[in-house]
């Protein structure tokens, strides 16, 4: 059948999908008004066909590479034949294809001739989804109605019209209006989405359609398949492990996994990781599925088109009742966050059969939630203060881990926020923002520098939200193929009185008193290969660019630097180096 | 009144347009000369002169004006060729240049490298001293930290320096302290002071926006002094323009002290020469796009105001000061054709002059769009460039077959289709993203076809986007440089003031001394400029946005209203522009209103040349036939015996029907059946549409 296809044809709806998904994305960034989406661009566009699989897809950031396509699916199946010209679909329940409570997807089915056909759907983070805390990032959280309305799916518009009493009902349950503005946005966004469809109905039949679409999925599949012919069969185990579930000190939570690749299709099986916890570091399904797909895309050709093609030779087994996959109703606002250890299972993995493509290990995220009033303003103010959280990621063949990127989930799309806007905008002054000295694992090709954040505090009634990682010495960027690990995350409230507090990795901490100084260092990535084997002359440079001590250079690298004028002692570094 | 002329430095070809004493114009072009792009600049004047019949002494005595466009800083920043740059910022915050806010523009490539920083970090030199978002000192100025640095710098023998303290924008004199230190020190460095170049809130923007100012500094002083001297060695005592990224064009003095209002120039005078171009038809609102050898520009223009924005970027840096906005994507004539697992693709990549595509016989091996128009027919193998140049069409056919249509399995001449179809997206889905990101539907404007290439790509692009009307302009070939020669002498100033607009929070008699500040200024550089009283004007605009919001948006306003303190009206004029912009305004309850930078637009009138219009002839083009070719229908998809028109032979009111083809010596103009083409009184081809619906 796809035989019949013309492959510029498909070439061409291919372009056009993309165009459409990417319009979708420009209509949102200028319409919506909270800055998790139009700054932080926290959201996807996406047009699925009317079984709800991917045709193509626009991901503002990696994490939502596989957030749609279980919740069209299971939308699909839910509502059968009840599926009208004209209905909007809100949902967001993690237990049935959601990936993260805050994250709300807008379905919008879009016909031909009367039948369904595709669908247009976009998701975007909230600023707020009810439960017991605003914002949602709730440590204290035990299930899920502690966290968030659940949406299970619902229609917002049926045949056209808006169901009023369910919008009222809906937002009479959220915060902020803002909210409500920005669903109508992304509303506006699957109408481009549909008529972006329909303009490409008009110039493909439903034949011609369903051929080039088979086309495109083979060949996104035909792609992912050569890549994994060209991995060694066999079964390569990973683990990793998450550390503190908010509840019981010192916890960790174990990640196991086994790859198993065996001709062109491979396996991720996570049997045998932990149980899932009594608090909120607990992955629904969707968000498991995220993370593991944006790994795998970065040890792939990253320009394959984004399709249910893809998944193809994917098989994941992931059992339920584990952290990675929890039972109802467990609360799982952490879920995204655990990205960071399931990358490193996958990388750790993959490291034999394919080590010029994975990474040492990437900063995990360790995020710091600051809300208070500015009595500057007598207003009330909030900060996810994204510019302390960007560590290094991990060094990998032929390149140094990228600076002060931040979490993988992201992969550098979450900007810092700017030094002068964030003093207007909070009563912060910053003292310090700048590159963690020593913070990069030594390598070959070294980790990505991390970077050091102090500020004094000014606000009034401050309480501050911990939810991150990397704090335990375990939890450093690891090293790989003799590259060391990176600096640590670390966190500290230096109290007026002189008293310095260390808040846990999930932790509120209340009452947090003006003229405290906010301290936090986000930990370098992992180097990759012998740090012996870096050419001296990029050793000596980065000390002369200070990110680099004296020290570190004749430890870490077998270097010799004269820690008074910074000359290159060539003959000593040689006999250094020579002797191991 | 002497000859004026228009000359567009490119990466391939030198531009001219020279206006000629008697009115009449002609188009040159010569190849670019990249080590000194002055070579090929005079070069282009003494072939001008001589179809004048002139010496060049006697000919460059007799011109007027020279408008110049220069790609010499952006090609700095390209290449990494810039000046050895040092720099002085605030303790604490040495790496806000490098880290770029910690973006990574390629999400899932491990690979993918930062760009080198501008200014190395043992150059970027920490300065004690703090001054707060409202301007006041909170920490004294560390003078020996300025000493120790300078010390540094000199030893270093860097060429220029760049100072950007925190909140410089609120309170300069923590930075205007240290620019006193460094220029008494080191009199014959670049110096690039944020507060000068751009007292704007955002420290990472006005800090990597000064640094690039001081990085291009020297060369570009360099440049124009070097041009400057050439041109009066060589007999020219006229005035002397350069253009600038904002559309407008200023002195030599003045951009020599603002290098990196050059930095995005290329395609700058665009919209104007797109304004002029549409005269005859009475209309200011328009999409203009100009497609080259290697890139393929988009620019939009509404109510005769062409979009300008201040988030540019040049080679991954921001550059905040004001420019066009300007779409450049990797598509044009050169764009070479690959597969990816059974999917076409174009480009980015392309084949350059050289060896160029397959069909210029220069040993090219790979095909590029040019090849596959060659093979539909669309070009004349041997009518290119008037002939200049003969078109290999076997070579093109080898090449296709060999990358395209055996690995595809289809035959060569659906493979070129493919490629010139799978090019006409591209273009459109640029056009897609700088019309709807602002909120237009583009199908409500003409599209501008500019550019050696566009005219092959023109009705297809347009049907593709549902557009009805296509203007091919007679200067295509040379766009930028006709729209130099219509440009007036532009200056931005812009000053930071953050606070929720009303009578109680907005301070009145700042907002006017901030005003008066840049009137000042402004009358200082048009004074210099020669510019008198009764030519200048000045927009005054506002930036302000909900309280929360990140991005603001741009509202103009008037000097009265802001001395006055018009806060009503100024906040329903945002509501109003917000609304239009993104859908929806926020009156009354929900949010204030904030402030966060005024700005100024000093506009010097230029003497520009008159238009004139042809004499209106008949319908009848049979004059400019000149034979016929098998050329491919894009409609019909296949080939059909079309006919081929002379285009320079075109005159105002002939009219075609499609199928056709138009030649000219500079452009190819392809009109498929279902369109119509017709003249207008200023040689412009209009294409119309037949079979695409005009909008209700």
């Amino acid at each position: 059948m796809t035989s019949q296809v013309d492959p510029i044809d498909a070439s061409i709806l291919h372009r056009r999908l993309k165009s459409i998904t990417e319009e979708m994305g420009l209509t949102l960034l200028r319409t919506t008004r909270s800055p998790i989406l139009n700054e932080a661009r926290d959201f996807v566009t996406g047009l699925y066909d009317a079984q709800g699989q991917m045709l193509e897809q626009t991901e503002y950031i990696p994490v939502l590479a596989f957030a749609l396509q279980p919740a069209c699916e299971h939308i699909v199946n839910y509502f059968g034949d009840d599926i009208h010209d004209g209905d909007v679909i809100l949902h967001n329940d993690v237990f049935s294809g959601g990936n993260q409570n805050n994250d709300v997807a807008v379905f919008r089915p879009v016909f031909r001739d009367g039948r369904l056909a595709a669908w247009a759907a976009c998701k975007g983070h909230q600023a707020d989804i009810g439960g017991a805390q605003a914002g949602g990032y709730n440590p204290e959280a035990r299930e899920v109605w502690q966290e968030a309305l659940r949406i299970t799916p619902i229609k917002v518009y049926e045949r056209g019209q808006i169901r009023r009493d369910v919008w009222r009902l809906i937002f009479a349950n959220i915060r902020y209006s803002i909210v409500e503005d920005d669903i109508k946005a992304q509303i506006g966004a699957t109408r481009v989405g549909e008529r972006g469809l329909l303009e490409v109905f008009r110039q493909f039949d439903d034949t011609a359609f369903g051929a080039c679409i088979d086309y495109l999925f083979d060949a996104s599949e035909r792609m992912v398949r050569r890549e994994i012919a060209a991995i060694a069969d066999g079964t390569y185990l990973g683990e990793s492990f998450a550390f503190y579930d908010g509840v019981n000190d010192g916890s960790r939570m174990k990640i196991n996994l086994a790859v198993t690749v065996s001709g062109d299709e491979v396996t991720f099986d996570f049997t045998g990781s932990s149980p899932q916890t009594p608090g909120f570091v607990n992955a629904p399904y969707s968000a498991t599925a995220s993370a593991l797909l944006l790994t795998f895309l970065m040890l792939i050709n990253p320009d394959v088109p984004h399709n249910a093609g893809i998944l193809r030779p994917i098989r994941i087994i992931n059992p339920e009742g584990s952290f990675l996959n929890a039972r109802f109703p467990a609360a799982t606002t952490f879920g995204n966050s655990i990205t960071g250890p399931i990358s490193d299972a996958i990388f750790r993995a993959f490291a034999q059969a394919l080590p010029k493509m994975v990474t040492a290990g990437w900063n995990r995220m360790m995020g710091f939630t600051v809300t208070g009033f500015d009595s500057r303003h007598a207003r009330p103010y909030v900060d996810i203060l994204f510019l302390a959280l960007k560590g290094g990621s991990g060094a990998t063949f032929g390149a140094d881990g990228y600076n002060h990127i931040g979490l993988i989930n992201c992969a550098g799309g979450i900007l810092a926020q700017d030094y002068e806007m964030f003093e207007i905008h909070d009563p912060h002054r910053l003292v310090r923002h700048e590159y963690a000295v020593d913070s990069a694992g030594a390598g070959r090709w070294r980790g990505g520098l991390g970077v050091e954040t102090e500020f004094v505090m000014d606000g009034e009634n401050v309480t501050g939200i911990a939810f991150g990682d990397g704090i335990e010495e375990e939890a450093r960027a690891f090293g790989l193929f003799g590259g060391k690990a990176g600096s640590i995350n670390a966190l500290a409230i230096d109290f007026p009185n002189g008293a310095t507090r260390r808040p846990k990795a999930k932790e509120i901490i209340r009452g947090i008193p003006r003229g405290a100084t906010f301290r936090q260092s986000a930990g370098g990535g992992g180097g990759y290969g012998e740090p012996y084997e870096r050419p001296e002359s990029l050793v000596h440079a980065e000390v002369l660019d200070g990110v680099l001590g004296v020290r570190a250079a004749r430890e870490d690298y077998g270097v010799v630097i004269d820690p008074i004028t910074l000359a290159l002692d060539i003959s000593a570094t040689q006999q250094l180096r020579s002797r191991s | 009144m002497g000859y004026r002329i228009g000359i567009d430095v490119g990466g391939t070809f030198t531009d001219y347009l020279m206006l000629s004493p008697d009115g009449g114009t002609r188009v040159h072009k010569v190849l670019s000369s990249p080590a000194d792009s002055s070579e090929a600049v005079l070069q282009g004047l003494a072939e001008l002169a001589a179809t004048e019949r002139l010496s060049l002494l006697k000919f460059l005595g007799a011109v007027d004006i020279i408008v110049h466009g220069t790609t010499v800083t952006t090609n700095a920043v390209l290449t990494g060729h810039i000046a050895r740059t040092g720099m002085l910022t605030t303790k604490g915050f040495r790496d806000a240049l490098e880290m770029r806010r910690g973006v990574r523009e390629a999400f899932y490539d491990n690979k993918f490298k930062a760009p080198s920083p501008l200014v190395p970090r043992r150059l970027r030199l920490p300065v004690g001293g703090r001054i707060d978002y409202q301007g006041r000192e909170v920490e004294p100025l560390a003078l020996q930290d300025i000493e120790l640095a300078i010390a540094q710098l000199q030893t270093a023998k860097v060429e220029a320096v760049a100072i950007s303290f925190m909140h410089a924008y609120a309170n300069p004199a923590h930075e205007e302290v240290a620019a006193e230190l460094v220029a008494r020190r080191m009199p014959d460095a670049y110096l690039s002071v944020s507060n000068r170049v751009l007292p704007q809130v955002r420290f990472y923007e006005r800090t990597s926006t000064t640094v690039l100012n001081a990085v291009v500094g020297p060369i570009l002083r360099r440049y124009v002094e070097n041009l400057r001297r050439r041109l009066s060695q060589s007999g020219f005592d006229g005035v002397l323009r350069i253009m600038q990224s904002n559309g407008g064009v200023t002195s030599p003095e003045a951009v020599a002290a603002l290098a990196a209002s050059t930095l995005l120039s290329g395609p700058a005078a665009a919209p104007t020469a797109g304004l002029a171009a549409l005269q005859p038809h009475n209309e200011d609102s328009f999409i203009t796009v100009d497609m080259g050898g290697t890139s393929f520009d988009a620019a939009m223009v509404v109510g005769g105001a062409p979009s300008i924005t201040t988030a540019g970027f040049v080679n991954r840096f921001a550059l905040a000061l004001p420019s066009m906005e300007i779409i450049t994507v990797g598509a044009g004539g050169g764009s070479i054709a690959w597969i990816d697992d059974g999917l076409l693709r174009m480009g980015p990549q392309s084949a350059g002059a050289d060896p160029g595509p397959a069909c210029y016989g220069r040993g090219g091996k790979v095909p590029t769009c040019s090849d596959a128009s060659l093979v539909l027919g669309y070009l004349s193998p041997s009518f290119f460039a008037g002939g200049r140049i003969t078109l290999d069409v076997p070579a093109a056919l080898q090449a296709i077959k060999d990358c395209v249509s055996e690995p595809l399995g289809l035959d060569p001449v659906r493979a070129a289709f493919g490629m010139y179809q799978v090019m006409n997206v591209n273009m459109a889905s640029a056009i897609r993203e700088i019309s709807v990101q602002k909120g237009w539907d583009p199908r409500r404007f003409p599209l501008i076809c500019a550019g050696g290439a566009g005219g092959v790509h023109a009705a297809m692009i347009a049907r593709e986007l549902g557009i009805r009307r296509i203007l091919v302009p007679r200067e295509a070939a040379i766009f930028c440089a006709s729209g130099m020669l219509r440009t007036d002498l532009k200056h931005d100033f812009v000053r930071s003031y953050t606070s929720v607009l009303s009578e109680t929070t907005t301070d009145l008699k700042y907002v006017g001394s901030l005003v008066e500040a840049m009137t000042d200024e402004a009358n200082d550089v048009l004074n210099s400029e020669g510019i008198d009283r009764v030519h200048r004007r000045f927009v005054h605009t506002v930036d302000l946005r909900y309280l929360g919001q990140y991005h603001e948006v741009s509202v103009e306003t008037s000097a009265a209203q802001l001395h006055a303190g018009a806060w009503h009206e100024i906040r329903e004029a945002f509501h109003n522009r917000h609304d239009q912009l993104y859908g929806y305004a926020l009156r009354g309850e929900r949010s204030e209103v904030e402030m966060v930078s005024v700005r100024l637009t000093a506009l010097g009138a230029t003497d520009k040349p008159p238009l004139t219009h042809e004499p209106r002839c008949q319908a009848d083009a049979a004059h400019a036939y000149k034979g016929r070719r098998k050329v491919f229908q894009p409609t019909a998809r296949d080939f059909a015996e079309t006919p081929v028109y002379d285009g320079d032979l075109l005159r105002n009111g002939n009219q075609l029907e499609g199928p056709a083809i138009v030649e000219k010596v500079t452009t190819t103009i392809l009109i498929p059946a279902g369109f119509t083409l017709a003249v207008d009184s200023f040689g412009g081809c209009v294409l119309e549409d037949r079979l695409t619906e005009v909008l209700a």
